[in-house]
């Protein structure tokens, strides 16, 4: 707290409930209109120096402030002292809510007001000037201030059903007022209107341990309930950070792509064609000539292609084997292809043609070991030709577009959860579901009309 | 958040740059070791992982 502000705060002013006799303190002398005393909760005029009594109300404290009256606590940058207290409802659905507000008093700034839901704080702000109303894309009101557009939430009727301290207001319990709330999460501009007179506020919203922390509190702020219609989203959903780094690591991976497309060296290594003889006694397998695999760790394409297949399919298992290691990279390929007509339509199924990828291949001295078969083993004795090509070092662009979905993961998941928050905050509202969402309703509802 | 994205993406490109470097691709193989020199010569001594298998007899 502020030394120096402390010193101007002044006293409170010891007066007596007429009503019950009870002291009390004006803490704000000469800016409250209204006193309620802490005792009996009469409403009196503390314009009035005999305090005449507004209202009485026999009744004993029922509610008990989380700021106890009197507390200071600076926030904003300024120190308040806490006044008044009073406690508000609204019935919605045959559903009594009720929220709690504060008053604030500085002797410089006047007058302002935390208020509470479900221990979801709000700094509030009177607002000199009127904002701007209109409509928005989602055809729901809107109110413009400063060129800031906020969404209309929720519309009530409010009932005050506890007073306690000072107000700059006639404040009595039962008192009714028209509430409209407009959102821009973490700010909220809030309309009061009685038949006399509309007063705008503006509120941010405030996390509970700051509020303890200002005040001074005993023990931790009580963990907030749901979510409050001003409560910023935790994790954000519109654009931001995150997606400026997904940009730049997206950009990152092109350059990578690029970088490594370059460098590739694409060497044909083997570029054979052979003849399978399907019938016949004697080994079937056979070893190419050794070849060399240049450089370090790098991937190997083997294709396998047989270009005059004809209903019928080849199955080629290779085993690439080091000359020095005895090390062995033991893997097949099957190339088929059919074709015919059915009810006077020409068919054709499967490929030639295949290829593998062999991943990580030390450099080395190699040869490949062929075993081919077909179907030609058991049924036709027909010879099929096949060509094996090895190409060391290809370039593999798969990986990027891997890591592109890699780097959107955590963003659809910010996004969705984004989407659940604002589908929970819109819950409250007099709406029930976000404007997009409201849309989207509205498109499909209109669309089964159609179907209708 | 952004914290959290920033070293999760330097994860991925960091992967990635090591994948590039190293020659890894989406592919695999069955590694055999200690394949006999005698193999040069006589094929029929290495005994394929995937030879004699069943296979897909395709067409309508």
């Amino acid at each position: 707290m502020n030394p120096g502000v402390r010193k101007i705060v002044p006293k409170p002013k010891a007066l007596n409930c007429p009503n019950c006799g009870s002291a009390i303190e004006l803490r704000a002398m000469g800016a409250a209109t209204t006193v309620v005393c802490s005792y009996c909760s009469s409403t009196l005029d503390a314009a009035n120096p005999q305090l005449v009594i507004l209202q009485k109300w026999q009744s004993q404290m029922t509610v008990q402030p989380l700021i106890p009256l009197g507390s200071r606590g600076n926030l904003f940058g300024a120190v308040w002292e806490a006044i008044g207290f009073q406690q508000r409802g609204i019935t919605v659905d045959g559903t009594d809510y009720f929220w709690r507000e504060y008053v604030l008093f500085n002797p410089f700034k006047g007058f302002r007001y935390l208020s509470e839901y479900e221990n979801h704080w709000s700094f509030v702000t009177p607002l000199p000037s009127i904002p701007v109303p209109g409509v928005n894309n989602y055809n729901r009101p809107t109110m413009t201030l400063d060129g800031v557009v906020y969404n209309h939430f929720q519309s009530a009727q409010a009932t005050t059903s506890f007073v306690i301290g000072e107000f700059p207001w006639q404040v009595r319990v039962g008192e009714v007022v028209g509430t409209a709330d407009y959102v821009l999460p973490p700010r909220m501009l809030s309309a009061e209107t009685t038949v006399n007179e509309v007063n705008w506020s503006r509120g941010e919203y405030v996390e509970g341990a700051a509020i303890w922390a200002a005040f001074q509190l005993p023990n931790a702020a009580p963990a907030a309930n749901g979510v409050y219609s001003s409560q910023p989203a935790p994790v954000e959903n519109r654009p931001g950070r995150p997606w400026k780094l997904f940009l730049i690591f997206a950009a990152l991976l092109m350059g990578m792509m690029i970088f490594f497309s370059a460098r590739a060296r694409q060497e044909t290594v083997l570029d054979q064609t052979y003849t399978y003889q399907p019938v016949g006694a004697g080994e079937k397998s056979f070893v190419t000539p050794p070849f060399e695999l240049r450089g370090d760790s790098a991937n190997l394409q083997v294709d396998v292609t047989g270009a005059e297949l004809q209903n019928e399919w080849a199955f080629i298992s290779m085993a690439l084997i080091n000359e020095q290691t005895g090390e062995a990279f033991d893997f097949g390929r099957q190339i088929s292809f059919y074709s015919g007509t059915d009810g006077g339509e020409s068919w054709t199924e499967d490929n030639r043609s295949d290829s593998a990828t062999l991943p990580s291949i030390p450099g080395g001295r190699y040869y490949l070991r062929i075993e081919p078969e077909s179907e030609s083993n058991y049924v036709k004795p027909t010879p099929i030709k096949y060509n094996v090509k090895l190409v060391r070092d290809v370039p593999f662009y798969l990986r990027y577009f891997v890591g592109l979905l890699l780097l959107l993961v955590p963003l659809v998941f910010m996004g969705r959860k984004g989407a659940n928050f604002e589908a929970l905050r819109w819950t409250e509202s007099d709406y029930g579901v976000p404007p997009a969402a409201a849309v989207w309703k509205s498109d499909n509802s209109s669309g089964d009309d159609d179907d209708e | 958040m952004s914290k959290f994205y920033m070293i999760y993406s330097s994860l991925v490109a960091g992967g990635l740059f090591y994948s590039g470097l190293t020659g890894w691709s989406y592919g695999s193989y069955d590694e055999v070791k200690g394949v006999p020199k005698s193999v040069r010569d006589n094929p029929g001594a290495y005994r394929s992982h995937y030879a004699g298998s069943a296979r897909y007899f395709g067409g309508k």
